[in-house]
């Protein structure tokens, strides 16, 4: 009975259209995301019958291994999310579809979301993705800490920033911190090797974007990664930009009111103030959800700090779904990276509230179903809205060996091997002659 | 000849110094089971401990709320929502799937390994063939070459084989033998009498049956060990099955464990889930060394003595 009726549901779906059934291979890397995506592929086969989506996900460190290798073994999923630090290489290798003629076969408005967002997937008159989100950062704090140093969430809001004495946000920091006796940072008494609790913390993430850990600050002093999507000048070398990450570093090294690098690196990432031992700590809108409802206390979301030029500055970012060349069903693919930059399959993302969509109108239903947990993450939409308050990601070639050579000089600046003002000419230089 | 007192009868025993140096030993001995075992406490801790305290209470010895919800998750027991109520990454793993594709991965790489090994062994020992002493030789400098160099010439043989994804595929390079077995088993075959096979050679038998009825029976110890060792060996295999299993339903528990590794670039690893996983997958080789240990140590001894 039960085969006779696989079979007729079986030749019900043949005969109901021309095609045969297809199956959809899917990637994305957060978890927390799968959900609400699940939730868009049920609802896409509902309007596609013959098209079903299987999402596979992986964390963000195997993602990137098993699309490289499985563009090369050919074993890639038709769909993936893609991150804007990656597709240009997958672009130059031609492992990406260019949607734009389907875009205008189609005529599917690329308008539709937040300014900027799309143009970051163009190159060469070439579109790798249609935008799915966009994160911006800002600062997360631990309410119980905040009130125990006698701090109201309000004084976060009006923080600035200068790389020579710190301004506010260093003052702000100091009194977050206590060593074993008890002295915050902003005491003389303060012992710099005894610290019980940190003010802040950085993940030290050193890389070539410092997005989450530095990007916010030397924004402000008007320094800008390089000149523009793909440019292959870099500006590494500025002295504003080495004021910046010495300070960062001096924070430790100096004053002792950050965790130092190596007990980042031995503790991993955030973990100290995952444990209550750190106040504050800058990072990504991704993580709202993470943060505020899986920490035995309470955290609170604060604007960045103001800068030298009197703004705040966050980095702009988004993640788009791409196709890939090597996939079997390009039509189905390109319904489904519709579907996903849709309206439609927004909303409903939207409302699951972990990430922000695209569509403005979409995001507004992700802030109000994250005030129904009492959470107001306003603070990075409005980051998003404010005129001048973004930079985009620094696009480039070759992103990886920028990023290692970055990595390891900032490693020994931060280590206190040697100083920013010294080494960054030299990296600017190796990372500049990549692009010769 | 002088027989030793047995003190058993004695019914008054001369006071002896109390054992200070027994006492040492044991007391180092102690040490070294508790710093051995440390580690899988922590791992068995953390498994029970949730999602939400994980941070909080890393330095405790026992988790405050207690709670077997990582088990479950890890098992699929409870669903995504509720995995991630529970401060999980959501990640699910077809636990049961992977725990298959594992054991019949490492069951037929021990069984074709060991047996394969030691037919090439037996060649290598006993037969008389030309370029023997040659072969063996690049046998041995086979096993100076460094694994990870083998990894993509067999990676795009494997391609090309079609076989990528499947667990033919993961147990190819493994199932045929490798130098160090072959080394290993010859080296106990030499050391065999001779007259044994030589009197089943005069009854008429061939080599395939002096090998089977005679030489294999005598070398249980070794072959055992060589197969515990395998065993655990590809049974926390990680790298290979990695790089061919692509579809979850290849995965073996190593790779499948892998999805609780951190989700996004600034996350962190769902330890809970992940101690969780590793605790379950590591279950096995427990029984094993718990049934087979005996044999494992005495193999070992044995071979040792060799």
């Amino acid at each position: 009975m039960q085969k006779l009726l696989t079979l007729t549901a079986a030749l019900t779906a043949l005969s109901g259209t021309a095609s045969a059934a297809t199956t959809l291979q899917y990637w994305l890397w957060d978890s927390n995301q799968q959900p609400a995506y699940q939730q868009c592929a049920a609802n896409f086969t509902k309007k596609n019958p013959d098209i079903t989506v299987k999402i596979t996900q992986k964390g963000w460190g195997d993602y990137w291994t098993g699309l490289t290798t499985g563009f090369v073994s050919g074993t890639a999923p038709d769909v993936f999310t893609n991150h804007l630090a990656y597709f240009p290489e997958f672009a130059r290798n031609n492992q990406l579809v260019d949607i734009n003629p389907l875009i205008a076969r189609d005529k599917v408005a690329t308008n539709i979301y937040y300014p900027g967002l799309a143009q970051l997937w163009t190159k060469d008159g070439k579109r790798y993705g249609l935008p799915k989100d966009f994160d911006t950062v800002a600062i997360f704090y631990n309410a119980d800490l905040l009130q125990k140093a006698g701090l109201k969430p309000s004084d976060l809001a009006n923080l600035t920033w200068n790389s020579k004495d710190g301004g506010t946000w260093q003052r702000t920091i100091a009194r977050l911190t206590f060593d074993k006796g008890g002295n915050n940072g902003l005491s003389p008494k303060f012992n710099k090797k005894q610290v019980a609790q940190y003010g802040y913390m950085t993940p030290y993430g050193a890389g070539f974007n410092g997005q989450t850990e530095w990007a916010f600050y030397t924004a402000t002093t008007g320094w800008k990664h390089n000149n523009g999507p793909f440019s292959t000048k870099y500006n590494y070398d500025d002295p504003r930009f080495a004021q910046s990450i010495q300070w960062l570093a001096d924070l430790n090294l100096k004053q002792g009111l950050i965790p130092s690098f190596q007990e980042v690196q031995a503790s991993g990432g955030d973990s100290l103030f995952r444990a209550g031992k750190a106040a504050m700590v800058t990072n990504g809108s991704w993580m709202i959800s993470d943060y505020t409802s899986k920490l035995p206390f309470k955290v609170g979301i604060a604007p960045l700090p103001k800068g030298p030029d009197g703004t705040r500055k966050s980095m702009f970012n988004g993640l788009a779904d791409s196709i890939w060349v090597g996939s079997k069903n390009q039509d189905a693919a390109w319904k489904w990276v519709k579907y996903l930059a849709s309206a439609e399959c927004q909303n409903v993302v939207g409302r699951t509230g972990v990430v922000f969509p695209a569509i403005p109108s979409a995001t507004n239903l992700a802030v109000a179903a994250q005030k129904a947990r009492g959470v107001d993450s306003s603070v990075f939409v409005n980051q998003a809205k404010a005129k001048g308050g973004t930079f985009l990601f620094p696009i480039t070639d070759a992103a990886a060996q920028v990023n290692d050579i970055m990595t390891s000089t900032m490693q020994k600046v931060f280590l206190g091997q040697a100083k920013a003002a010294d080494v960054f000419k030299d990296a600017n230089a190796k990372v500049n002659a990549l692009f010769k | 000849m002088t027989t030793v007192p047995t003190t058993q009868t004695a019914p008054h025993r001369p006071r002896r110094p109390f054992p200070f140096g027994r006492l040492l030993a044991y007391l180092a001995l102690a040490l070294v089971i508790l710093i051995s075992i440390f580690p899988i406490w922590i791992v068995f801790k953390t498994a029970l401990t949730g999602s939400r305290n994980i941070f909080t209470e890393a330095t405790s010895l026992w988790p405050s709320e207690p709670t077997l919800i990582n088990f479950q998750r890890v098992l699929g027991l409870v669903s995504l929502e509720e995995a991630q109520a529970a401060g999980g990454s959501g990640s699910a793993v077809n636990f049961l799937n992977a725990m298959k594709n594992s054991v019949i991965f490492t069951g037929l790489i021990v069984v074709g390994q060991t047996f394969f090994s030691a037919m090439a062994a037996y060649a290598f020992a006993r037969l008389r063939f030309p370029g023997r002493d040659a072969i063996f030789t690049l046998f041995l400098i086979a096993m100076m070459i460094p694994g990870i160099v083998l990894f993509i010439p067999n990676f795009i043989t494997i391609k090309n084989l079609g076989l990528l994804n499947t667990l033919p595929g993961m147990i190819a390079p493994f199932i045929l033998m490798t130098p160090f077995a072959v080394f290993f088993l010859r080296q106990f075959f030499l050391s065999l009498p001779r007259e044994t096979e030589e009197a089943a050679f005069l009854d008429g038998a061939g080599p395939f049956t002096i090998f089977w009825r005679i030489t294999l029976p005598m070398s249980q110890g070794p072959i055992a060990t060589l197969a515990i060792l395998t065993t655990i060996g590809m049974w926390n295999e990680f790298f290979w099955p990695f790089l061919i299993a692509k579809d979850e339903a290849s995965f073996t528990l190593p790779v499948a464990l892998q999805v609780f590794k951190s989700q996004t670039p600034q996350g962190v690893p769902d330890w809970t889930g992940l101690m969780a996983g590793t605790f379950i997958a590591a279950v096995p080789v427990f029984l094993l060394l718990i049934v087979l240990g005996r044999r494992v140590v005495e193999s070992l001894a044995f071979s040792g003595t060799k």
